[in-house]
């Protein structure tokens, strides 16, 4: 065996079967420490629970489901948040009506900017209570600038409303044309035949383009495994709408769709003291939203030039 | 047909093989690297765990380092396969080794940009719905779907390229041209499909005006055909300091000429875009104030962006000048280059894109030492890739591994140490 | 035995690294998520969909204490209280209804009391055109003068609706005007508001408000 005397590495000597035995053992000996090194880097992943099951993991697509499937995918829901949670869920998978369109109208003559629809919201829906999630966020405006650079989001006065402002509640918009839908690289938000853009947070891989297409800043994502008190659950879940999230995956205001579908007004609508919320199928010439897009005369959609259309008509009356 | 495979294997035995021989430097460097990669590995470990609150995103920008390392080494990715240009189109029979270390880079930076995606998603074990057919890939109406598609189809067809080129070397043959020139031409053209595609990601977002702008697709184009070959400059330096492989200092300035076109055309676009913004003003510029000015009392990313500016305008200065001709000069100028376009790419295109965020509410953005560390460790595996590739395919481009030889190395695997050092 | 070659020394110090790393991150010593604020519940009142008031209406649905309505519990029959009025021609409220703040507009002439109250039977509730009506119908007098809120009121366009959107499905319930409204002092009245929101990641400096440069 030769050694090149100009190589500056010192070579090992070798045996009969032309591996050293240092070199072996050296290289073994360095694997064997990356391979714990390895192991114990993987360590965090044991607090990794309930992340998903198998079941969950091969689900198919929501439009792929057949009935069946369904019944059983609401099953293996209703169990997890018994887990969860000790309390049993109603889960149902509610379907459009015929024949509807949801349309919503909002009175900025009158929000007061209290704040009540952002909380009926997070207690009808069950979003995570810390990280908070709010689909609703309400701006103060200043009277005769509609421009939202100016707005403020954390105003928190003794008494509201103050004087020279109005109040301009924001929350998906459900738009005709929506941004979101366009750009989801897995189909997993798509906009349903009563209007509502709604998200199946089992198909949802969280990638947060949506969220950046977004106009309307109204897409939340789980940023960590969400928490909700026990004691204010909403049990009566729908599939599409307010059954708890996990970690990882995008959620949005969806109309109430458990309540919306059953023919009841979304919380947000319910809860307004100073009745600014208006909701109804526009496809109906007797509901109220058709009374005030006939009647009203100055409507605002948000950012209008992007060519969203969105199904929120802010107006003034007084 | 069993001989083939069987010929094969070997060859992938011996390349896996040479991976691990090599004397005390190769073993620190690689050694560091996997210390970088295992630190990455339970920083994402991590976040797995406890989801993506580790991060320093927020719903208001929630997107960070990880999609602006992204976006950056997209670019290496397409620019890397530039010298394909002038070897093939322009017969320069200078360059044409250098493709294959041009290649292997974008590998190695494909790798890089498919890990960055990765670790972002809030789901990454929902990652089959991506799949055509067995998911449900929304195609052609989500620019991500085209990003999946062409970055994927990238790296099959560089690993098919050099895969190819360097089996036909190993055996001694002369490469059938019918199986690979086609694929260097689609090469070609892939490369700046997948810059574009990466940059419609961005322009197609109306909610976004910072981003909605024709200018980003030039912009993402001539930054990446800067930044690229300018580490492809450094690279070959490098394979030329620890191997014996032989690379002309007229290679190395031909690249030099692309480099300094692209700043050129780089600097003139900036200016395009900051006049476009600031002359006309109106209520859309505001992520652009925040970035070059400061809003609102906000301003963590002003210093950013001018120290990106002046490292820019400065290695433009250096290009045009004949001192950039000296190696150290010109690596100096490289070095600017690279620094500067991954900052502008980076925190002076994505992080302004969010802030302030479409319902105007200000917003700030640092990433955390848990994605720092995610960061770095995804770096260093692009590295540790980068560094086996070339450990393979020198010594093969060298003769040193041939077929020839195949009989000694089945005969004392240990003479191969001596044979094939790394110096 | 001979100096450890450089590899040797390099591969030493590697296992060194490699084994201090899985001490690390079995004892967890960097990299520790910081702990997130305290975000207490929200009061529930926040949630709630009570009216601010209640209308005669509901007392009496609900079998509450209508002794507020008891007016000739001190009038007598048959007297018409007498309003008095100081300098300025404005009402002068009496301390036995000192409770009650009048500011039904701005002008004098809309802040008489029996614009609304029947003088001669103070159990009702009288219109301009001379109609007499229960207090449960509060609602008709309001729109006796307020025309277009009323009929936007009708039309399910002023004031909360609550229930069914699908009349099909259920029934709608709107409110009367004076559920929300004080007859007395009809301008919806101002609140707290609820708490603003927590960000994931609260921002150093606080917004600065419209002011300033833009």
């Amino acid at each position: 065996m030769s050694q090149d005397p100009s190589h500056k590495e010192n070579i090992p000597a070798l045996d009969a079967d032309g591996l050293s035995r240092r070199s072996f053992l050296r290289t073994s000996a360095v694997f064997t420490t990356g391979l714990a090194a390895i192991a114990a880097g993987l360590a965090p992943l044991r607090n990794l629970k309930d992340f998903t099951s198998m079941e969950q993991f091969v689900q198919k697509y929501y439009k792929e489901l057949t009935p069946e499937d369904m019944e059983k995918v609401l099953k293996r829901i209703e169990n997890e948040v018994e887990k969860q949670y000790g309390i049993r869920p109603h889960v149902r998978d509610l379907k459009p009506m015929d024949g509807v369109e949801y349309v919503y109208c909002l009175n900025l003559s009158r929000c007061i900017g209290c704040r009540k629809c952002v909380h009926a919201c997070v207690a009808e829906n069950n979003q995570s209570r810390n990280p908070e999630i709010q689909y609703i966020r309400v701006l103060k405006m200043t009277n005769g600038s509609f421009d939202m650079e100016k707005a403020e989001h954390d105003y928190d006065p003794a008494m509201v409303p103050e004087k020279g402002h109005f109040y301009m509640p924001v929350q998906c918009q459900q738009c005709h044309n929506p941004p979101c839908v366009k750009v989801c690289p897995v189909h997993a938000t798509w906009q349903e035949t009563d209007g509502i853009t709604v998200i199946d947070y089992d198909w949802c891989i969280g990638c947060r383009y949506c969220e950046a297409a977004c106009p309307y800043w109204a897409r939340r994502f789980n940023f960590a495994k969400p928490s909700i008190p026990k004691e204010r659950l909403n049990p009566n879940m729908a599939y599409l709408g307010n059954r708890p999230r996990k970690q990882g995956v995008m959620e949005k205001c969806h109309f109430c769709i458990q309540r919306t579908r059953a023919g009841r007004y979304p919380a947000c609508v319910e809860v307004c003291p100073a009745g600014t919320r208006k909701f109804g199928n526009i496809l109906d010439p007797n509901s109220e939203v058709s009374y005030i897009l006939k009647n009203k005369r100055v409507f605002i959609q948000l950012k209008e030039e992007l060519g969203t259309s969105p199904r929120f008509f802010y107006y003034f009356d007084v | 047909m069993i001989t083939a495979i069987r010929n094969y294997f070997i060859f992938l035995l011996r390349c896996a093989r040479i991976a691990f021989v090599g004397d005390w430097r190769y073993y620190a460097w690689m050694g560091t690297l996997t210390v970088f990669c295992i630190l990455g590995l339970n920083a994402y470990a991590k976040q797995f765990a406890n989801g993506l609150v580790v991060t320093g995103m927020s719903d208001q920008v929630s997107w960070g380092v990880y999609i602006a390392n992204f976006t950056f080494l997209v670019g290496v990715a397409a620019a890397a396969v530039m010298m394909v240009i002038p070897v093939y189109i322009y017969d320069n029979e200078e360059l044409h080794d250098l493709v294959i270390f041009g290649e292997l880079l974008a590998v190695a930076a494909i790798l890089m940009c498919l890990a960055f995606v990765t670790v972002d998603l809030g789901r990454p074990d929902r990652f089959w719905h991506l799949i055509p057919g067995l998911g449900q890939l929304n195609f052609p109406a989500s620019m991500l779907s085209w990003d999946v598609i062409v970055l994927n189809g990238y790296l099959l067809l560089n690993v098919h390229i050099c895969g190819y080129l360097l089996y036909s070397r190993y055996h001694g043959r002369k490469p059938a041209r019918w199986f690979y020139i086609p694929f260097v031409f689609i090469a070609i053209f892939w490369a700046i499909s997948i810059h574009t595609v990466t940059a419609f990601l961005y322009v197609g977002l109306g909610g976004r005006p910072f981003w909605n702008s024709a200018i980003i697709g030039p912009r993402f184009l001539a930054s990446a055909f800067t930044a690229g070959p300018a580490l492809i400059i450094l690279a070959l330096q490098v394979i030329r300091r620890v191997t014996k492989y032989n690379i002309s200092d007229k290679a190395l300035l031909t690249l030099r000429s692309i480099v300094q076109v692209s700043m050129i055309i780089n600097v003139f676009l900036l200016v395009c875009e900051i006049f476009t913004e600031f002359y006309s003003g109106g209520l859309h510029v505001v992520s652009s104030k925040y970035l070059y000015l400061g809003f609102h009392g906000y301003h963590a990313l002003v210093p950013w962006i001018w120290t990106a500016i002046t490292f820019n305008l400065t290695a433009m200065v250096l290009l045009v000048l004949p001192v950039s001709r000296s190696l150290r000069w010109l690596n100096l100028t490289c070095m600017l280059c690279i620094t500067g376009i991954w900052i502008e790419k980076g925190m002076g295109l994505v992080i302004p894109g969010f802030i302030p965020t479409p319902l105007g509410e200000m917003a700030e953005y640092s990433p955390s030492l848990n994605e720092a560390l995610v960061c770095f460790g995804i770096w260093a595996f692009g590295l540790l890739c980068y560094t086996i590739f070339l450990r393979m395919a020198v010594p093969i481009l060298q003769g040193n591994i041939s077929k020839a030889n195949e009989g000694e190395f089945l005969r004392t695997a240990a003479q191969q140490e001596v044979r094939e050092p790394l110096s | 035995m001979k100096s450890l070659s450089k590899t040797s020394l390099t591969l030493l110090v590697l296992m060194g690294v490699f084994t201090a790393l899985a001490v690390g991150f079995v004892l967890n010593l960097w990299g520790r998520p910081t702990p997130r604020l305290e975000i207490p519940l929200v009061d529930p009142a926040f949630i709630s969909t009570a009216t601010v008031r209640t209308s005669y209406a509901e007392l009496v649905a609900n079998k509450e204490d209508l002794s507020d309505f008891d007016c000739y519990g001190c009038h007598e029959k048959n007297k018409p209280p007498t309003l008095r009025f100081d300098a300025d021609h404005n009402l002068i409220i009496p301390q036995e209804h000192s409770d009650i703040v009048m500011k039904h507009g701005s002008h004098n002439r809309n802040n008489l009391c029996f614009n609304c109250h029947d003088e001669t039977n103070l159990e009702v509730l009288q219109t301009r055109d001379g109609r007499q009506l229960k207090f449960s119908e509060s609602t008709q007098l309001c729109g006796s003068c307020h025309g277009p809120n009323y009929r936007d009121w009708e039309a399910g366009a002023h004031g909360r609706t609550s229930g069914f959107w699908n009349r099909s499905m259920g029934p709608i319930t709107r409110k009367d005007c004076v559920s929300c409204h004080n007859p007395h002092a009809p301008k919806f009245p101002g609140r707290k508001p609820a708490p603003p929101p927590h960000p994931l990641r609260p921002l150093a400096k606080p917004t600065l408000t419209t002011e300033g440069e833009h």
